[in-house]
């Protein structure tokens, strides 16, 4: 009770007559712990509890057979061959575009017959006779369509698939509710046809009974399947997606909680604030009995209600924040990673656990050594020496050492290998380089504050000089706001670089990769894990046309290589430009490269692949496909930045041995000399009228490629411009409470001439000097931090070379949007300021 | 007007006609009412004062008779709820708030019992600070000659709480003095110094009043300090009770 009362009379009640600063850190706190909850809600929500859009209607299946570029459907009699009672489901999975809509939904090629018989939920709502439901179940032009597409049986409906479109007749509607979005269903052998997959089914869903256990079923099952085809447990692919998109969500959530370090930075100075202002009233309940104990709970008490208001605030903001994220990461994963749907964002029993353990966690352990120092007060000492203690405790050179400590740290942890292809150490690295800037700031502030006080004084006037003595006096807490707000311009400094040198590599690569003058490729929005085909036919009348010199085909499978996603991909190497000695890792020339290429069972890889799958030059890999299962010698590893799963490229000649399907997935077209980019155009148009592809010139290539590259990145800076709101909130607050200390010199400074707008200068040059501390120490440690992000946590995580580049324009932006922010901030303080009463706040003592 | 109220230089000090120093601060019939929890609290009821240019008056009384409000209206910082105050002729109710700071800076130094020294500035810098606020040339030169003037000219460079308190007073006197004012206003000049540093600086104020020819208005309790002055103003629940000449 004792200690309540302590707690109640030291800390709840000043903090209730101090609503605004109160409510100001409260709300940077909530802040920071929504963007953590919101991170994590909508990265569960797009890639956590992740189902991929076409893992659809798989009923109560528990194993699937699949291999790269399809499963033979041999395999499938060869299943149903065998002397087990085992439920066998062939799919087809593909995408189709809704001609009226241009929506792209998940097309699922079923046997309708067979799961007729198995009362699956997507044919089994047909009213009427069996007889005409079986009739409509063999018909090519039927589909079934999820409850929410909103149509009805008997509507027609125009789908595109692949390049071409076709008018279908909905014959049923089933209930979608638990399918994650709307699917379209039709038999199984019109997708085949209509997606050119003839003698081949994606996955083969098979229900075995519960005895013996799964692996047994497995080890049964892949003894009787060729090489190239393999069994597994259902829901591997979702498994295999999940590892995949592990490191994107590390690094989105790692990045998250740089709002939730500024608001640490902030709660530690507003905690600090606390036990000097009160420094008196320990002293006198420490001699009145209070133990050191009960003021160290009193302080972190306070904290807690800090972190407690600010994780209840943090839960619908959250909730709010993450519907707004969820699409974002949704299409980022879309276009880097794998096409999918986004389960709902709800705010589940864990979600809040986090936002309270993060809350209070952070406000916490931030407040522990301010509140130790409380609870160390001895009491005499606290009566009598009062505030200027505060100034007093800053050991500067202490801390540079411990600067430099962490600095040396840091460069060891940045060399450090990843644990399980997550960059623990990269992390590690960038948070002992925040340590040691923060560490560092003190002697950073006090130099600068001190060599450029005059100078200051010359340019701005005697209010400069006070403005910088004043933050020179109070070292500790000037050195945490500019900590705090140094860490969030670090951030974007770091982040603006990493972007921008990715951007700068990508645009140069491209210039590379794209020498062609046309590209077509079907319709359909383009996605990392989607390879829909052009006709074979029409590629080789584009390859005829006069104006055309020559062509390069690529077609592209989704496979699975050492339980995670991968692309293998065929070119023509005949005709292949796109390579020059810069884009091999060895730097090799080309022509030998590609020549060595041509060989049979030879391919390249692509770094990203090289880099998850420890493949270099010289190794082989095995890659099953359908009856054997293909070697292939790696000639060389090339950059590639479309892709972040990896990428295995063949000759077309060796693609065709193994999958032997004529089909492109795209075509680049090369115009010949003296021929009219327009003129062709309108050729290869006329050629191509009647199918669904889309004909680009390599600018509009190249603007699309930006476009998803920019996109991808917009959750990057919305969560940096939340780190800096933070920040600059928590500027706002310290100005105000650094005006609530420092009333007795403002007010004696009216005693001693001061007009009002000269205390408004005061307190808006020391916003504007905070700003440009911080804006200094924030870019010195963003450059350090942008070779971590670029060298080792990109590396360790995606796998990509980046070419260091400095977004000169990106950064003076920032920099000059965080001064003028910091500034701004001080405007209400400086108000605050001006109103104060002279006379009673010089007489207060 | 009460009898209290009549102006000093009729009472001995200073001179009637044409040789009479002229009035520099005039208080007539000013009153000051504060509002504090809902409340009208009457600081000042009334008071009339003059104060001639080089006269030294000490305000006594007791803690919350008035002493500090009348400082503040005379130094320009409040205005009278009734009444009008005059400070070299200018009326303090007629200005606005550039008006009156542009009054304390030319006519008034503040000397205060807490020295009032900003701990982030040096010795010099603290003195030449209200120069630098008004924009005034020269403020260094015209600090160091102040410091001199206080004999502290040895100590110009250094901070604050290197001083001792009467260190420090003299310095609070040397930057009260910097900008030549009219009118020195002294709130409880010895209250935090032992009584020889606090007779140090009385002698250093009637030594200002003597060879700069400054008026100055000291509230103190100290009757051995208001001793030292040329009239004594006794005060009692916001009013003037008695004046004492020499």
């Amino acid at each position: 009770m004792r200690r309540l009362a302590i707690f109640y009379r030291l800390i709840l009640r000043p903090l209730v007559r101090d609503p605004w600063r109160t409510g100001l850190m409260v709300f940077a706190v909530a802040v920071g712990v929504a963007v953590v909850l919101a991170i994590e809600l909508a990265g569960d929500a797009a890639a956590g509890s992740f189902r991929s859009s076409v893992e659809t209607l798989s009923g109560n299946t528990n194993l699937e057979v699949t291999a790269a570029g399809g499963v033979p459907e041999e395999v499938v009699g060869r299943l149903a061959g065998l002397p087990y009672a085992i439920e066998i489901h062939p799919r087809i999975e593909d995408f189709a575009v809704v001609g009226d809509t241009g929506q792209t939904l998940p097309l699922i090629g079923l046997d309708l017959i067979a799961e007729f018989n198995y009362a699956h939920p997507a044919v089994n709502v047909q009213a009427g006779d069996q007889e005409d439901a079986l009739r409509d179940l063999d018909d090519m032009e039927s589909v079934w369509v999820g409850k929410r597409l909103g149509r009805k049986p008997g509507e027609k409906i125009r789908l595109m698939m692949n390049d071409h479109t076709r008018e279908y007749t909905v014959r049923g509607v089933f209930d979608d509710e638990h399918e994650g979005g709307s699917v379209i269903v039709m038999d199984i052998a019109a997708a085949q046809h209509e997606l050119g997959k003839l003698g081949r089914v994606d996955r083969v869903l098979l229900r075995v009974p519960d005895e013996p256990d799964l692996g047994v079923w497995e080890k049964r099952l892949q003894e009787v399947l060729p090489a190239g085809v393999q069994v597994r447990a259902e829901g591997s692919g979702r498994e295999e997606n999940q590892r995949m998109l592990a490191a994107f969500r590390w690094n989105l959530r790692v990045l998250s909680y740089v709002a939730l370090v500024v608001g640490a930075f902030l709660i530690y100075n507003t905690i600090s604030v606390s036990v000097v202002r009160r420094r008196p009233e320990i002293g006198i309940v420490r001699a009145l009995g209070a133990s050191r104990g009960a003021v160290l709970l009193a302080f972190l008490g306070e904290a807690a209600c800090f972190g407690f208001l600010g994780a209840l605030v943090a839960l619908p903001l959250g909730r709010l924040l993450a519907a707004g994220a969820v699409k974002l990461l949704a299409a980022t994963v879309d276009a880097l990673y794998v096409s999918s749907r986004p389960g709902p964002t709800e705010l589940t029993a864990t979600g809040v656990v986090l936002a309270f353990a993060v809350g209070l966690g952070v406000a916490i352990v931030s407040a522990m050594a301010p509140a130790r120092e409380a609870s160390r007060v001895s009491p005499v000492e606290a009566m009598a020496r009062g505030q200027r203690e505060y100034a007093a405790r800053v050991h500067k050179w202490r801390d540079l050492g411990i600067a430099a400590s962490l600095a040396v740290a840091a460069v060891v942890s940045s060399r450090m290998p990843p644990i399980a292809g997550t960059p623990f150490f990269g992390y590690v690295s960038a948070l002992l380089l925040i340590g040691a800037a923060a560490f560092a700031i003190p002697v950073l502030v006090d130099g600068m504050t001190r060599l450029s006080s005059q100078w200051l004084k010359k340019l701005l006037g005697v209010e400069a000089l006070l403005a910088s003595r004043s933050l020179a006096g109070s070292l500790r807490r000037t050195s945490v706001l500019v900590a705090a707000l140094a860490t969030a311009v670090a951030m974007m400094t770091s982040v603006g670089i990493m972007v921008g040198s990715f951007r700068q590599t990508v645009l140069r690569w491209m210039n590379g990769q794209l020498p062609a003058d046309l590209y077509l490729r079907p319709a359909e929005d383009p996605a990392a894990n989607r390879h829909p085909t052009i006709d074979a036919e029409l590629a080789g009348k584009l390859a005829k046309l006069p104006g055309v010199s020559s062509m390069d085909k690529f077609r592209g499978y989704e496979i699975s290589y050492q339980g995670m996603p991968a692309t293998l991909g065929g070119a023509d190497l005949t005709v292949l430009h796109d390579f020059d000695s810069s884009d091999f890792v060895s730097g090799s020339d080309p022509t030998k490269v590609l020549e060595e290429l041509r060989r049979p069972d030879t391919a390249m890889v692509s770094e990203p692949f090289a880099n998850k799958h420890h493949v270099k030059k010289g190794d082989r890999i095995v890659i099953p496909a359908g009856e054997r299962k293909a070697v292939f010698r790696v000639v060389d590893v090339y950059y590639d930045y479309a892709s972040e799963h990896g990428v295995i490229i063949v000759d077309w000649a060796t693609l065709q041995k193994y999958w032997p399907d004529p089909a492109p997935s795209s075509v680049a077209l090369y115009l010949a000399p003296g021929a009219d980019l327009n003129t062709v155009r309108r050729e290869v148009e006329t050629a191509a009228a009647g199918t669904n592809v889309v004909v680009l010139l390599n600018r509009d290539l190249r603007a699309e490629a930006m476009q998803v590259f920019d996109r991808t990145f917009a959750i990057t800076y919305a969560l940096e411009a939340v780190a800096i709101f933070v920040a600059v909130m928590g500027i706002a607050g310290a100005l105000l409470a650094l005006v609530i200390d420092r009333r007795r010199e403002l007010g004696l400074l009216r005693f001693l001439g001061a007009a009002t707008g000269q205390v408004r200068k005061l307190i808006l040059v020391e916003a504007g000097l905070l700003g440009i501390l911080a804006n200094a120490a924030g870019l010195g440690v963003g450059i350090l931090l942008s070779l971590i992000l670029i060298f080792v946590i990109n590396k360790q995580s995606f796998g990509w070379t980046i070419q260091f580049h400095w977004p000169v324009a990106v950064l003076v932006g920032g920099l000059t949007f965080v001064y003028v922010a910091t500034v701004l901030a001080g405007l209400y303080p400086a108000r605050m300021a001006v109103q104060l009463n002279p006379i009673e706040v010089v007489h207060e003592e | 007007m009460t009898e209290l109220s009549r102006p000093l230089t009729n009472e001995g000090t200073a001179q009637d006609g044409a040789g009479a120093p002229a009035v520099l601060l005039r208080l007539a019939d000013v009153s000051k009412n504060y509002a504090s929890d809902g409340q009208v609290v009457r600081a000042l009821a009334g008071v009339s004062l003059e104060v001639a240019q080089g006269e030294f008056v000490a305000l006594v009384g007791r803690s919350g008779c008035g002493k500090s409000t009348l400082l503040n209206l005379a130094g320009a910082m409040d205005f009278p709820t009734a009444g009008r105050v005059l400070l070299d002729g200018v009326a303090t109710t007629g200005l606005d708030d550039v008006g009156l700071t542009r009054l304390r800076r030319e006519k008034v130094g503040f000397i205060f019992q807490s020295f009032q020294l900003l701990h982030t500035l040096s010795v010099v810098e603290n003195v030449e600070l209200p120069l630098l606020l008004a924009g005034q040339a020269r403020a260094r030169e015209i600090a160091e000659e102040r410091l001199e003037w206080v004999e502290l000219d040895g100590l110009s460079a250094r901070m604050p709480h290197q001083l001792s308190g009467g260190q420090m007073q003299r310095v609070g006197i040397a930057r009260a003095l910097v900008h030549s004012p009219r009118l020195l206003l002294a709130d409880e000049p010895t209250g935090n110094l032992d009584t020889t540093t606090g007779n140090v600086i009385l002698e250093l104020m009637r030594r200002i009043v003597r060879e700069r020819g400054t008026a100055i208005l000291m509230a103190t309790h100290s009757l051995e300090a208001a001793s030292l002055s040329h009239a004594v103003v006794r005060m009692r629940d916001g009013r003037i009770e008695e004046v004492v000449r020499r």
